[in-house]
């Protein structure tokens, strides 16, 4: 019954409305702060959902999405600046990073784990003084303000809200796309080269190729989110790109649940709301809490926050089973306690 | 020769001798148990915190390095038994994540505990130089230079001479295998860990006098410190004091002469030169080639 | 099965019939509640009661310049705390507020700002007042001025707070410009009316300005600019940009290097290479204990900087009553704020504390408009902490509240006032 529960079509179907509902009604009732926070999530879920191919998926650690949502945050001032198509703008801010994603990732990825992590750790740390480096681009140390994405007389809604429904369609669709990605055929391919190389190449599939394409992809996703971070935020700096907010990324990507879509919006709450409840016990000790954050949630559910129902129910489950077999065992039904555990989920 | 050219060299030899500090340890870590540890630098940084205390209750800094030093090796031990042990066996991505948040989190207590204020600390060498060549040579670079040399021979002797050294490095590269032949894996990792947060402590000593003592001091030399251990090899003591010095030295020298590096953008020289190392020669320049296992 | 399907339906009405009662539920405490005062009453704005008022700061209370940014709310912790044990400021409207304080920690990170702002809003803050930093307060410029709401006050040398506050009159600087600073030491080199050749260090970012500013004092003069180079602020050493420096033997070394230990290994490693030339050092880097000591400073021919206000860890303000009475109150009311008073930034926290209870004071409602409209009045008022003459003004709309920079020389333990140049 409860492993049923979503198997069913029809009521899946009815969840997901119920959801769209809160979704689409919540921004007209909520307050401007609230939808701003709202937004800022989709924001970061999707460069965590980027993260998550490269590092969920495909099992490469990249310490560097940072960069990536800096660099299409800046395509996108820039472009909008010089009054360029939205389309236009969103395309280059999609792709600019994504090309560089693929020119770093054609050398990149023929390291293993630690290289690639100490490669990656490089994008935001030359992020910065080469933000600095072209101002005329990008505003040098005092950024870009860009006062765009406002909302239409005709849409009747506040900035707030307007804004809010761009980026939550926007990142809708990115989410979409990754999990038709995740549960195709790339996506498989992606997994079976984390998890054996050996077994990949022997299947005949290149861990080289599908290691470039999802760094590829991970980047795009970086730089949409850039788009939508500066639709929500309506500035960029170099700051945006810095070694603190890749780590903060990463940490959200792995608190929310690495290799989940789901997780991955987790995530991206995890990311706004921590700071705003480290501030409620104590604004000076931020670090402490994000940090005790991450270590507890990989103690205690290493698979991510995604994954405390499961271990809720197979906990459940284990307690049931271990009941049942006392039951068992009293009654002398020596062979029923098979039954009990082939339940288990 | 240009004397400015020479001294250049020197300065970077200097500046490479901090990140190798660092670096050492970090090599001692991935030896003793096979994982890069992203928190290394902030563990060196409370380990130095901890000889600023001693200090500040009125030991001599020898003394108080001395004792933070052995004190580290219980914080090393405790922090590999209390948290890293139980994510050993899973995948490396999580270890190195599980590093990425203790960064986050000791860095926290130490700014917490001692406060963002950049602190004086000591130095045991003096402040006075001499001229070689020309150039002018700090007597606390040679002093670092020679503690880090002491440190090196120390390390090669540990690993290559002893059965304590052995039995860390059989453990590092396959923990299954270790443990089948009879080793206590569990605390041989445990003093790896030790030890190197001890490394750290003299890592920390050595260089918080010249950029003084804060929570975030090693932050970027982290990132050379670990550049070079990737470029030495991952586990060559030798092999990262090298590429370490090499960083300081062409960081330097790409800053002054190359004006499309310049003095902001030296920082990507020890990665751009990592990337370069690892392509030619994936193993590091004094790593051993890697054997894939399947 | 048709049973089962319609248990199955009913299940997914009542989720459906969930959510539509959650948005109600959310409709109820949502959008209508900000009533907008009706036009002609002095209804209070929020944040600001008969008996309190609540100001907010985002400032960096973690991350690379936790150390200064946890300063800036300190020394207005240690202020307020101060005036209300007190029992509190009378306001111009005649009442009597004790001043909450409300922080946020952006950890530098303008997408941080930006919400900690829009949170403020809705924590109904009175006022943004005293943060410190460019990158996270120029992300909240905009919005503070399209809703209209007071980000005033900032710790932070950048001129966009400052340049145009007709145009964006809700935001304001505090401190001098960068800019003025390198400027007024450029005029100061001018004046010698002879040759002088000057080495510059500067922090890769905002801090530029100062040499942009040093640039434009030295202009048509005999002093020359023959040597620069930067650094980042992430930067662990600058000993090879003082290398290059020390080749050009320049008579001055104007450094703009605002990191206290690159400054202080910066005065070390000139003197090492032989050269000694006439330092100039940041106001804000420049104090006896942290940098003049350490840095053996003392080799110098002479050492200026740029000077405002009392720096407490300077033994020849040891004896003085205002010094005194912000250590007193930094060690009351400003614990577990993870600083010690070693940053000037505490220092100038708690003189806008008092900058603010001057525009307090002047203010004639409990509103928004009226607290601008005193921030921008604010003319001849002393604040502790200040150097002798140094006196706070709001009046101008191009410059921060305090435009004073005034060259001093370090002559036997102290900063006196220099008026020409000893090179």
């Amino acid at each position: 019954m409860k492993k049923t529960f979503m198997a069913n079509k029809r009521l899946r179907l009815v969840v997901y409305l119920a959801v769209a509902i809160v979704v689409i009604v919540a921004p007209l009732m909520l307050s401007p702060y609230m939808n701003f926070q709202l937004s800022m999530v989709a924001v970061f879920a999707v460069a965590i959902l980027g993260l998550n191919i490269i590092m969920g998926y495909t099992g490469q650690i990249s310490l560097g999405q940072s960069a990536f949502v800096g660099l299409g945050a800046y395509m996108t001032a820039y472009g909008v600046l010089s009054g360029w198509p939205i389309v236009v703008t969103f395309l280059l801010a999609c792709l600019v990073p994504a090309a560089v994603g693929f020119l770093v990732a054609l050398p990149a990825v023929r390291l293993r784990g630690h290289a690639l992590a100490v490669v990656t750790l490089g994008l935001p740390i030359i992020a910065l003084p080469l933000a600095r480096r072209f101002p005329d681009f990008t505003g040098g140390s005092n950024g870009k303000t860009v006062d765009w994405m406002n909302a239409p007389a005709w849409s009747g809604l506040a900035v707030d809200q307007w804004r809010y429904y761009v980026i939550i369609i926007i990142a809708a669709i990115f989410f979409l796309f990754a999990r038709n990605l995740v549960t195709g055929r790339i996506g498989r391919a992606f997994t079976i080269v984390r998890e054996n190389e050996a077994v990949a190449t022997s299947m005949g599939i290149s861990s080289y190729r599908y290691k470039v394409l999802a760094f590829t992809i991970s980047s795009l996703y970086g730089g949409a989110a850039g788009f939508l971070y500066l639709g929500a935020v309506q500035f960029t700096s170099p700051e945006t790109s810095s070694f603190l907010v890749a780590i903060n990324i990463l940490a959200a990507m792995v608190i929310g649940g690495s290799g989940s879509i789901a997780g991955s919006l987790i995530g991206g709450a995890f990311y706004v709301t921590v700071p705003f409840l480290a501030g409620q016990v104590n604004s000076s000790q931020t670090a402490i809490f994000s940090g005790a954050a991450l270590l507890i949630v990989l103690l205690i559910v290493p698979g991510g926050l995604v994954t405390v129902p499961r271990a809720i129910r197979q906990l459940l489950a284990k307690r049931t089973a271990r009941a049942n077999a006392r039951l068992n065992k009293e009654s002398g039904e020596v062979e029923g306690n098979s039954s009990a555990s082939t339940s288990t989920p | 020769m240009n004397s400015q050219f020479v001294q250049l060299i020197v300065d970077g030899l200097a500046s490479g001798s901090i990140y190798a500090a660092l670096a050492l340890a970090i090599v001692l870590a991935y030896r003793a148990t096979g994982l890069l540890n992203f928190a290394q630098g902030v563990m060196a940084v409370f380990s130095t915190y901890l000889a600023y205390s001693l200090w500040q209750a009125g030991l001599w800094p020898l003394a108080a390095i001395l004792i933070a030093i052995a004190i580290s090796l219980v914080f090393g031990a405790g922090v590999e038994r209390l948290v890293i042990r139980r994510f050993e066996r899973g995948s490396i991505n999580t270890a190195v994540v599980v590093t990425v948040g203790l960064f986050v989190l000791i860095q926290g207590i130490s700014g917490a505990i001692w406060s963002y204020n950049p602190l004086p600390f000591p130095s045991l060498f003096p402040l006075t130089t001499i001229k070689i060549a020309g150039a002018v040579v700090g007597i606390r670079s040679l002093g670092t230079i020679a503690v880090l040399i002491v440190v090196v021979v120390l390390l090669q002797l540990l690993f290559k001479g002893t059965k304590l050294g052995l039995a860390l490095r059989a453990v590092a590269d396959n923990p299954q295998s270790g443990s089948l032949s009879g080793l206590p894996v569990g605390r041989l990792l445990m003093i790896g860990w030790a030890l190197a947060a001890a490394l750290g402590a003299i890592a920390g000593s050595l260089v918080a006098p010249q950029v003084f003592l804060s929570p975030g001091m090693l932050d970027f030399v982290l990132v050379y410190a670990l550049a070079a251990v990737i470029m030495g090899g991952l586990d060559s003591p030798i092999g990262a004091v090298v590429a370490a010095w090499f960083i300081g030295v062409v960081e330097n020298l790409a800053g002054a002469y190359l004006p499309f590096i310049g003095d902001d953008l030296k920082i990507a020289v020890p990665l751009i030169a990592m990337f370069i190392v690892l392509i030619v020669r994936p193993q590091g320049l004094f790593g051993r080639r890697e054997v894939v296992r399947v | 099965m048709l049973r089962h399907s319609i248990g199955r339906v009913s299940k997914a009405t009542s989720i459906v019939a969930v959510a539509g009662m959650l948005t109600l539920a959310m409709a109820g405490c949502a959008r209508g509640t900000t009533t907008t005062p009706a036009s002609g009453s002095v209804a209070n704005d929020p944040g600001i009661t008969n008996s309190t008022i609540t100001l907010g700061i985002d400032t960096p209370l973690s991350g690379p310049v936790a150390g200064p940014g946890s300063c800036s709310l300190a020394g207005l912790q240690a202020y307020f705390g101060a005036t209300n044990a007190a029992g509190g400021i009378k306001f111009g409207d005649g009442k009597t507020r004790t001043v909450e304080l409300k922080s946020y920690d952006d950890a530098y990170d303008p997408a941080k700002a930006v919400s900690n702002f829009r949170q403020m809003i809705s924590d109904k803050v009175f006022a943004d007042v005293g943060g410190l930093g460019a990158g996270n307060n120029l992300a909240i410029m905009p919005i503070a001025n399209k809703e209209k709401i007071p980000q005033v006050f900032l710790q932070s040398n950048t001129t966009k707070f400052s340049s145009d506050q007709t145009a964006n009159e809700w935001t304001t600087g505090w401190l001098p410009t960068y800019r003025s600073e390198g400027e007024a030491f450029g005029k100061f080199l001018a004046a010698a009316n002879k040759p002088i050749t000057v080495a510059t260090l500067a922090q890769n970012d905002d801090v530029l300005q100062m040499v942009a500013g040093l640039e434009a004092g030295i202009k048509g003069s005999q002093v020359k600019i023959v040597a620069q180079t930067t650094y980042e602020a992430t930067d662990p050493t600058v000993d090879a940009q003082i290398t290059k420096l020390a080749g050009s033997k320049a008579d001055v070394f104007f450094s703009a290097d605002v990191q206290t230990p690159l400054a202080v290994s910066s005065l070390i490693k000139a003197q090492q290479l032989g050269w000694l030339p006439t330092v100039f050092l940041p106001a804000n880097t420049s104090a006896k204990t942290t940098i003049l000591d350490p840095g053996h400073a003392d080799a110098y021919p002479a050492v200026y900087t740029t000077g405002f206000s009392k720096t407490v860890t300077n033994p020849q303000y040891a004896g003085d009553a205002d010094v005194k009475k912000f250590t007193k109150d930094m060690d009351t009311y400003a614990k577990g704020t993870s600083v010690s008073n070693a940053f000037a930034q505490c220092e100038w926290a708690y003189s806008i504390g008092a900058t603010v209870e001057a525009v307090f004071k002047s203010m004639k409602a409990p509103t928004r408009t009226a607290f601008i409209d005193a921030v921008h009045s604010i003319k001849g008022l002393d604040v502790p902490l200040m150097q002798e003459g140094v006196q706070v003004d709001t009046t101008s709309r191009t410059a921060p509240a305090v435009d004073v920079t005034r060259i001093q020389q370090f002559v036997n333990g102290a900063y006196v006032q220099a008026d020409k140049f000893k090179g």
